[in-house]
Order: structure tokens, then C-alpha cells, then sequence
């Protein structure tokens, strides 16, 4: 009897779960049914069920017509630059202030990492007017400027959490060895402290590769404009044809699938791990 | 070693980079925007002192007939607590459930996190598409049972806006909190589970004599989380209506003030208050949380 009570409860446990884990894969399905239909079945005629003629085009179409494949260079090239910018500054100013020893290193942290709690909304104008100064927004550095100094708070608060517990032993040998400091930091620790990176990137990848405010105030001319902005703007303009839109936002989430479906504890630690430690 | 790791040089070249340059990027133009929000600043002028109006922009922006932004900061708030009292509560019922060990553990923690790494325009656009008025989800599921739908579309009804903007940041979050949660509740330990198993603790009684005053600081985290978070909320707003008329939130009025109405003295107010907002229920929240602590 007790057994037999105990399932049903399960059982209840397990549909609540499942309809859940259906509200939470609906866009994914929705979005790649949606890539594939013609405007007919999208307005009305099948808007929840497979597509009834599989229209491979879209993804032609959007490739070409719509712009796709030149957001989604310049989104390769802004995240790629800003993580690699964000990181070495990152492990560099960890290093300095970890593992080195001065007056003023508390201090100095404490400072880098206010930029935790201070929301980027604050410095939009100001920040235009710099970027103007610097006559970058016509550029990629329009964008991978205000990224990569916003992104490294929370790149260092990653990677300092780990560089503290590797053993002052390796500088040691290092330093008797013969090796200079730089190249005792970059071949040696660094190599250690790849899992850091890797938590550390994943969080920026995410961050820049999703961020819609900067992108749509920093941004003027299509030869820099990223993916998030594009296919927004692609709604408003293209009203006519539906599909290619769809195959345009499939194209978009790709990356980020991808880099989920392959590593989804690494990327589920490096959203989290920030909220925990700080 | 010490005479390497304290050469003044080698510092600098390790640290100062990144010192200056989040300086010139992060604080300089945050102390600029505090100061623009003195100003009186427009198309019209120039952003000097010429123009200073000490903290009129802050008063008219509260007090003005025409400032949308009380309006602004009070939905901010309803979906604050909307996201403390509804989505953290389901959040950590969903952790609960999976904390207990059932089948597919692992599935569900991995399925229930996916809307969170996925773009806001796309989950944006996605809910635009169930709500619309025609050919909508939720219209053609409300009509196939005979029931109403509102006026003007969900994302336009003066009834139904608001909250249609608020449904999608709650659903696309609640993975967020609950693996936070989920991770501290299987961070306790064995012993202390089985000891309250034994003492005939099950079910909800251990989850609100045990589990849940175990992870009180990661309720924290979640809490600061969640109210930061409704601060802050733009993206999904944005897209979803506009920041137009009865949707409005902090972040979009202040985006509209400056680069659409070309307020630059009154939006920079706005973004100092967003801020202030932030710091302030920052340090309320520790405050609470520390007075709690000091009653045990």
C-alpha cells in the first residue's frame, strides 16, 4: 500500500516535471518549425504543427537577402576579440593583484570589482560621447570597447577565485629556473588555470553574444551591426516574408546550442559561479 | 621570489592596464552621468555650467505632469515583487523536486536552464507570436474553448499589457534561480538529510524545517539576484512593447528620454536613479539579512 501511494506521488512529480520541461523546449521547437514555414502557415494555418512543406530556402534567403551572414561575422568578430581582450586583461590585473605583493592590492581590487554592482545603463551617454571622441563607432571597437571593460569585474571575480590556490611552489621552481616573471606567468600559471578560463569565457561569450542595449546605441552602420540588433531590426522591415526571419533567429541561437548542447555543466557552473562567489 | 613578486614595474605592467582602462570606460562616465543629470542639457544647449540646475531634473522627473517615470519605477517594483513572491517560490519548488533524486534528474536541470542562454530576442519575438491578436497561441487556444480574448491584443490592452510583458521575464529566469538553489540544497549534507529522515522529518516538513534554512544565503543571492534584475529589466520590454505607454520601466524611459525626446540632463537623472536604486536595496538586503542572523 505504501509502495503504491508513493508512486502516484511520483507520478504527479513527473507530469508537473515533464510540463515544465515542455514550456522550456517550446521556443526551440517553435523556432525551428517556424524557420522552415511560409507565411501561409505561419498567419493561421499551422502555426503550432510541423511544417507541411519543408522550405530549406529560408535559410538561403536570409543567408543572402537579409544581411544574416554579414551580423553574424561582425558578431564572431566583436565576441572573439572582446573575450580574447577580456581575458588577458583579466588574467593579467588577477595576477598582479593576487599573487603579487604591494601596498594597495585590497584596495585596488575591491575598486575593479564595483563594477559588479554598477549597471551599464548608467554610462550609456557618457559613453557615446567617448566612444565618439575616439572615433570608433563606425568600427568593431564601437562595441568590443565598452564590452570588454564592462565584462572584466566579473571575469576577474572568476579567475581570482582560482589563482589563490595554486601553490607559490611553481613561481618558486620557475624563478630558480631562470624563467622571468611574464614568462612564468603565461607558461606556467596560465596553462593551470585554463578551467578558469574556460568558466570565465563562457560567461562573456554569453553576455556579449546576447547583448542587445550597447549594440543598439553604439551601433550605426550595417558593417558592424551585430545579430541581436539585425534580426530585430528585421522585424520591423521585412514584414513580408516571415520564414527567412525565423531561419534568421535560428542562425542566431546556433552558437550558443551548440556550446550548450556540448558542454551544458560548464556553461550552467560559469552563469552561476559569479552569483555564489560574490 | 619576493623580490620578483614586488617589483614595482612588474606591477604596473600587470595591473595598470586594465586599472586605466576600466576607469576611462566604467567610472569616468558614470561620474559624467552624474553630472549631466545636473544639467540642463538639450538639443538646444551644450553640457556645461553655463546650464546647471542642481537637482531640478531629479524633482521634475518625480513631479512633472507630463514625466512618465513614477509611473516607470512603480512597475519596476510590482514586477519585483511579482518575481520575488512568484518566480522564486516556483523556482525553488521545481529545485526541491529535483533535489529528492527523481528519474531524469539531470535532464531537467540541463532542459529547464536552456531559456536562459537563449537571446531575449528571441524568446521576445517568440512571445510576441503566442500573444498576438489574430493568429496568436494563446488567442486561438482561448477561442477554441470559447472563452474571451482581451481587446486590442494582450500586448496592448490597457488590462493585459502589463502583465503580458512581466510573464515572459519570469518564465525565461526561473532556471537561473532554481540551479542556484538546486546547487546549494545538494550542497548539505547526507548526514544532516538522514538524521532528520530518521527523526521522521519527509516531504514539505523537511524542505521548511531543513532544506530551505540550510540555503538561506543562496535565497539571498537569488533575492539580490531577482530585485537587481528588476532594476534593470530592458531587453525583453523593449522588445515586446516598446517601453510604450503602461509597459514602461526605468530603463526604457530612460533610453526614450535620451535618444528619442534628446532630454540628455533628465534621462542621465533617470540612469543616476537606476543606480541609486540598485545600491540601495543592495545594502538593504544585507542589512535585513545580517539583523536575522544577529536574532538567532
Amino acid at each position: 500500500m505504501k509502495t503504491k501511494r508513493f508512486s502516484i506521488g511520483q507520478l504527479l512529480i513527473q507530469l508537473f516535471l515533464v510540463i515544465w520541461t515542455v514550456a522550456c523546449l517550446f521556443p526551440l521547437y517553435w523556432l525551428f518549425t517556424f524557420s522552415l514555414k511560409d507565411n501561409n502557415e505561419i498567419f493561421g494555418g499551422n502555426v503550432v504543427g510541423l511544417p507541411h512543406n519543408w522550405i530549406w530556402s529560408n535559410y538561403a534567403n536570409a543567408w543572402g537577402a537579409g544581411k544574416i551572414s554579414l551580423y553574424l561575422r561582425n558578431s564572431v568578430i566583436t565576441t572573439a576579440v572582446t573575450l580574447l581582450l577580456t581575458l588577458l586583461l583579466s588574467f593579467m590585473s588577477s595576477y598582479g593583484l593576487l599573487r603579487m605583493r604591494w601596498k594597495g592590492q585590497k584596495v585596488t581590487l575591491t575598486y575593479l570589482l564595483l563594477g559588479l554592482m554598477i549597471p551599464m545603463h548608467a554610462a550609456l551617454l557618457p559613453l557615446l560621447g567617448v566612444l565618439l571622441k575616439l572615433n570608433v563607432l563606425s568600427t568593431h571597437w564601437g562595441l568590443i570597447i565598452p564590452y570588454t571593460a564592462f565584462n572584466i569585474p566579473m571575469a576577474i571575480l572568476i579567475i581570482s577565485g582560482f589563482i589563490g590556490a595554486i601553490p607559490y611552489d611553481m613561481e618558486e621552481a620557475a624563478f630558480i629556473d631562470g624563467s622571468g616573471i611574464y614568462r612564468t606567468a603565461f607558461t606556467i600559471i596560465l596553462p593551470m588555470m585554463l578551467p578558469a578560463m574556460v568558466t570565465a569565457a563562457i560567461f562573456v561569450f554569453l553576455q556579449v553574444w546576447n547583448e542587445l542595449l550597447m549594440a543598439s546605441v553604439f551601433v550605426s552602420s550595417d558593417n558592424v551591426r551585430t545579430l541581436t540588433v539585425g534580426i530585430q531590426q528585421m522585424f520591423g522591415q521585412y514584414q513580408t516574408d516571415w520564414g527567412p526571419i525565423g531561419a534568421a533567429l535560428v542562425i542566431g541561437t546556433l552558437p550558443t546550442l551548440i556550446l550548450y548542447l556540448c558542454m551544458s555543466s560548464q556553461v550552467q557552473r560559469s552563469l552561476i559561479v559569479g552569483a555564489v562567489k560574490g | 621570489m619576493k623580490k620578483v613578486l614586488s617589483n614595482k614595474w612588474h606591477i604596473m605592467v600587470f595591473v595598470l592596464p586594465t586599472v586605466l582602462f576600466f576607469t576611462c570606460i566604467v567610472i569616468i562616465p558614470i561620474a559624467m552621468s552624474a553630472f549631466y543629470s545636473m544639467l540642463d542639457w538639450t538639443t538646444k544647449t551644450k553640457p556645461t555650467l553655463d546650464y546647471f540646475v542642481g537637482f531640478r531634473n531629479y524633482v521634475e522627473m518625480f513631479t512633472s505632469k507630463r514625466s512618465v517615470f513614477p509611473d516607470a519605477v512603480a512597475h519596476s517594483l510590482l514586477y519585483a515583487a511579482c518575481s520575488v513572491f512568484l518566480q522564486l517560490p516556483f523556482s525553488l519548488l521545481l529545485a526541491l523536486l529535483l533535489a529528492r533524486g527523481v528519474k531524469g534528474e539531470g535532464f531537467y536541470r540541463n532542459v529547464y536552464f536552456i531559456p536562459v542562454i537563449i537571446s531575449s530576442v528571441v524568446i521576445g519575438q517568440l512571445w510576441r507570436k503566442i500573444y498576438n491578436n489574430d493568429y496568436g497561441l494563446l488567442n486561438m487556444f482561448l477561442r477554441s474553448i470559447g472563452a474571451p480574448t482581451p481587446k486590442g491584443g494582450w500586448l496592448a490592452n490597457k488590462e493585459t499589457r502589463l502583465w503580458a510583458t512581466f510573464v515572459p521575464v519570469l518564465w525565461q529566469f526561473v532556471g537561473y534561480h532554481m540551479l542556484l538553489m538546486y546547487g546549494a540544497l545538494k550542497s548539505i549534507s547526507r548526514d544532516i538529510l538522514e538524521a532528520a529522515y530518521v527523526d521522521g522529518a519527509s516531504g514539505p516538513r523537511m524542505a521548511f524545517s531543513i532544506q530551505i534554512p540550510l540555503i538561506k544565503p543562496m535565497l539571498k543571492v537569488c533575492l539580490s539576484f531577482s530585485l537587481i534584475g528588476s532594476f534593470k529589466l530592458f531587453d525583453m520590454v523593449k522588445i515586446l512593447t516598446d517601453g510604450n505607454r503602461g509597459t514602461e520601466v526605468p530603463a526604457t524611459t530612460m533610453y526614450r528620454e535620451i535618444f528619442t525626446v534628446h532630454h540628455y540632463g533628465g534621462g542621465s537623472a533617470m540612469a543616476m536613479f537606476i543606480v541609486a536604486e540598485c545600491l540601495v536595496f543592495t545594502l538593504l538586503l544585507n542589512l535585513i539579512f545580517k539583523e536575522q542572523d544577529q536574532l538567532r
